[in-house]
């Protein structure tokens, strides 16, 4: 047997062993219901904000008359409004009145149908004495190229005497309190679904004719590689869901520009934390042979990962407090916690490299542990067997 | 040819097998035969490689068993396995692959055995909706799929009902007729004596005795029956030792011919043979002995 069939053969078992887990429990009605009613609550909450007031479409607002031009070079500085010029006042008025627009300005009025929203008003109010100033220069004699200069002010610059630790955006902490419940949600069920699967092979004792034809590592990793694909697919249905959505809504492009990358970095944190978990539940779910002695043995591991869930939540109020750094580099807590604070602080690049290495090494570390408990217990039948135990004994 | 050779295991205190060793010829069919907790299990576990022996090695065609090499022999433990909630022909046709075979031959193979095991309408069901006859049924289906090159096969006629036992039986022998050797267990021993070529006891994890199934008769302490139609008591008359089984005489340890001649003396012999000890007998002489 040359070294390169063997090879090839190795891995087709650990492709088959994955292939099952698609097909048995990635097909199954159960799955798939499931990822209907996740990808269409993640509709729905994408689709959510435009349904409510829909303000976050732009604002029609008609113009006419004197000052018209210069009223429609500030409203589209400022950005958010939607204008159609009008040749007469009058023309503006009326398509006020039959809700063609919003509102309409024309020779000092804005028509609209019952008043206006405060913040779109105030927006008129300022871009109408700008064009106001814009048009008085011109008429006492100033260039274009003066009264730019004159209109040019520098806006204020902030600054604050107290810890900046405070949210600076509602969306930061909205993107990473999303981030941080997917990524839960995604260790959460293919970790359990892993451990029951292992119990399954072992209380069935079908593990045994695998075993005749597999190594044990294969059908770990297999386990492992097949519900990584699956949670992937539901992971990619949800957010291309929730951005197909967003953009059809025209909510997109109202998200921060960084969102995008957060969800790309978000996927690489939850490949090492789910490489982590999904192997150490293996590995104890191996220790026992019945369903029903299945939740002792996770509990440590649920416990990790709802504290790591927790301990995110809390983060996002003081993302840049100690707590939030510490917790965002130790392993396993940094799994969900570094892309939660990356949502919603800047994080210096070597605390995200420090970050990422510690888990990897803490996921490499599962490896050889999770596969050596199973590879050790998973033929032992009886009462369940202690970690110590299981580590004791010969491979 | 599979050997299995010399096999030591302990479990904690308990010592399970104590230099078990056995063989079966390509084309043979080897019953292996024990009390409960002899050591059965554990020597064919040792052979599949599903349990590491404390010494003693398999050896199959003259090398040591490879893992490539068992990976094309059909295993049927004693603690039946299926996955409950995947579909019949899917979990037969899986079972192919792992073994080597491609999805087209895997599927083709599982569908020809679902066919001669009459399950053919119940391809598309979750197995764990069978009766466990038909479990049963399936399990083999799944040692035989790939068309294995030796079947070990642990106590494979429990549980199945007799057209499963002939179907199963044939199959045994069609797998040696192509060259197999094939090594089962069972407590049948009317099967173990009417399907295998040569038997092996085990008692206590160590081989008691073993050969074909004449060998071992004709090594048993011999019993002739006499049975003479006359009304005269021949006990106290005959040579050797004389024991009465209903109206028959049971004569050991003489000279048949003078047993003959003094039986025809005393009136019409109606039967005078040996007696042929069954593969029962064999084994229950050669446990308490
Ligand atoms: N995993 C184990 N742990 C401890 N002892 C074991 C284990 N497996 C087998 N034994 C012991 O090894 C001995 C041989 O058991 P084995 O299962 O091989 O017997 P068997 O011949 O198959 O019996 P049966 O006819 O009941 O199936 C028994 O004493 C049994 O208790
Ligand atoms: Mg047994």
């Amino acid at each position: 047997m040359s070294d390169q069939t063997s090879e090839t053969s190795r891995m087709r078992g650990l492709m088959l062993v994955a292939g099952r887990e698609i097909r048995v429990r990635g097909l199954s009605k159960a799955n798939i219901v499931s990822m209907i009613v996740t990808v269409v609550i993640v509709g729905i909450l994408a689709a959510l904000p435009s349904f409510l007031g829909g303000d976050d479409a732009d604002e029609k607002i008609g113009l006419a008359g004197t000052g018209a031009d210069a009223m429609q070079t500030q409203l589209d500085a400022m950005g958010g409004f939607d204008v159609t010029l009008f040749d007469s006042a009058a023309e503006a008025e009326r398509a006020a009145e039959d809700g063609d627009v919003e509102a309409a300005v024309a020779d000092g009025r804005v028509y609209s149908e019952n008043g206006l929203d405060s913040a779109v008003q105030n927006q008129l109010d300022s871009a109408w004495q700008a064009a106001s100033v814009q048009t008085n220069l011109g008429d006492a004699g100033l260039t274009d190229a003066q009264i730019a200069g004159a209109l040019t002010v520098q806006p204020l610059e902030s600054v604050t005497f107290g810890d900046d630790s405070g949210t600076d955006s509602i969306t930061g902490y909205f993107t990473g309190l999303v981030i941080s419940i997917i990524m839960f949600m995604m260790l959460m069920t293919p970790v359990q679904y892993i451990a029951m699967g292992v119990v399954e092979e072992k209380s069935s004792r079908i593990v045994e004719i695998l075993l005749t034809s597999l190594k044990p590592w294969q059908l770990l990793g297999g386990k492992v590689i097949g519900l990584g694909v699956i949670s992937l697919v539901n992971l990619v249905a949800m957010v291309a869901v929730g951005l197909g959505v967003a953009s059809a809504t025209g909510m997109l492009s109202d998200l921060p520009p960084g969102t995008a990358s957060a969800a790309v970095s978000s996927i690489g944190w939850w490949l090492i934390a789910f490489a982590l978990f999904g192997t150490l539940a293996g590995g104890v779910g191996s220790l026992v042979s019945r369903q029903e002695e299945s939740g002792s043995v996770l509990t440590p591991l649920i416990m990790s990962l709802t504290l790591s869930y927790l301990g995110a939540i809390f983060l996002l109020n003081a993302p840049t407090s100690t707590f939030a750094v510490v917790l965002s580099i130790v392993p396993p807590f940094s799994g969900i916690a570094m892309p939660t604070r990356m949502a919603i602080a800047e994080v210096p690049a070597w605390q995200i490299g420090l970050s990422g290495v510690l888990l990897a090494l803490a996921a490499a570390g599962a490896l050889a542990l999770g596969s050596q408990l199973y590879k050790r217990s998973v033929l032992y039948t009886g009462s369940r067997m202690k970690i110590s135990e299981a580590l004791r004994r010969a491979a | 040819m599979l050997e299995i050779k010399d096999l030591h295991k302990r479990f904690g205190d308990t010592v399970a097998l104590d230099g078990v060793s056995l063989a079966a010829a390509a084309g043979e069919v080897v019953g292996f035969v024990g009390a409960n907790g002899a050591g059965k299990t554990t020597t064919m576990r040792i052979a599949m490689g599903v349990l590491a022996a404390d010494s003693g090695q398999i050896v199959y065609n003259g090398a040591p068993l490879g893992v490539e090499q068992r990976r094309r022999f059909g295993y049927m433990p004693s603690e039946r396995g299926l996955y409950p909630k995947m579909k019949t022909a899917e979990q037969i046709a899986y079972f192919g692959e792992l073994h080597g075979m491609t999805r087209a031959q895997a599927r083709a193979s599982a569908a020809a055995l679902l066919e001669q095991l009459n399950l053919s309408d119940r391809a598309g069901d979750f197995v764990q909706d069978l009766s466990l006859g038909n479990q049963q049924r399936v399990q083999l289906a799944v040692s035989l799929v790939h068309d294995p090159e030796v079947l070990v096969l642990d106590e494979p006629f429990s549980g199945l009902d007799p057209i499963a036992v002939d179907v199963m039986g044939t199959a045994l022998r069609d797998r040696a007729a192509a060259g197999a050797p094939v090594i089962f267990s069972s407590h049948q021993l009317d099967l173990i004596e009417r399907l295998c070529d040569s038997v092996v006891i085990i008692g206590n994890g160590r081989i008691i005795a073993s050969g074909t199934v004449e060998e071992l008769k004709a090594k048993e302490v011999k019993q002739l029956r006499v049975s003479v139609d006359t009304d005269e008591d021949l006990t106290g008359r005959l040579p050797g030792t004389v024991t009465r089984d209903g109206d028959d005489y049971l004569v050991e340890d003489t000279d048949d011919q003078e047993v003959l001649r003094i039986a025809a003396a005393a009136g019409r012999v109606t039967h005078f043979a040996y007696d042929q000890p069954t593969i029962a007998e064999i084994f229950r002489e050669a446990v308490t002995r």
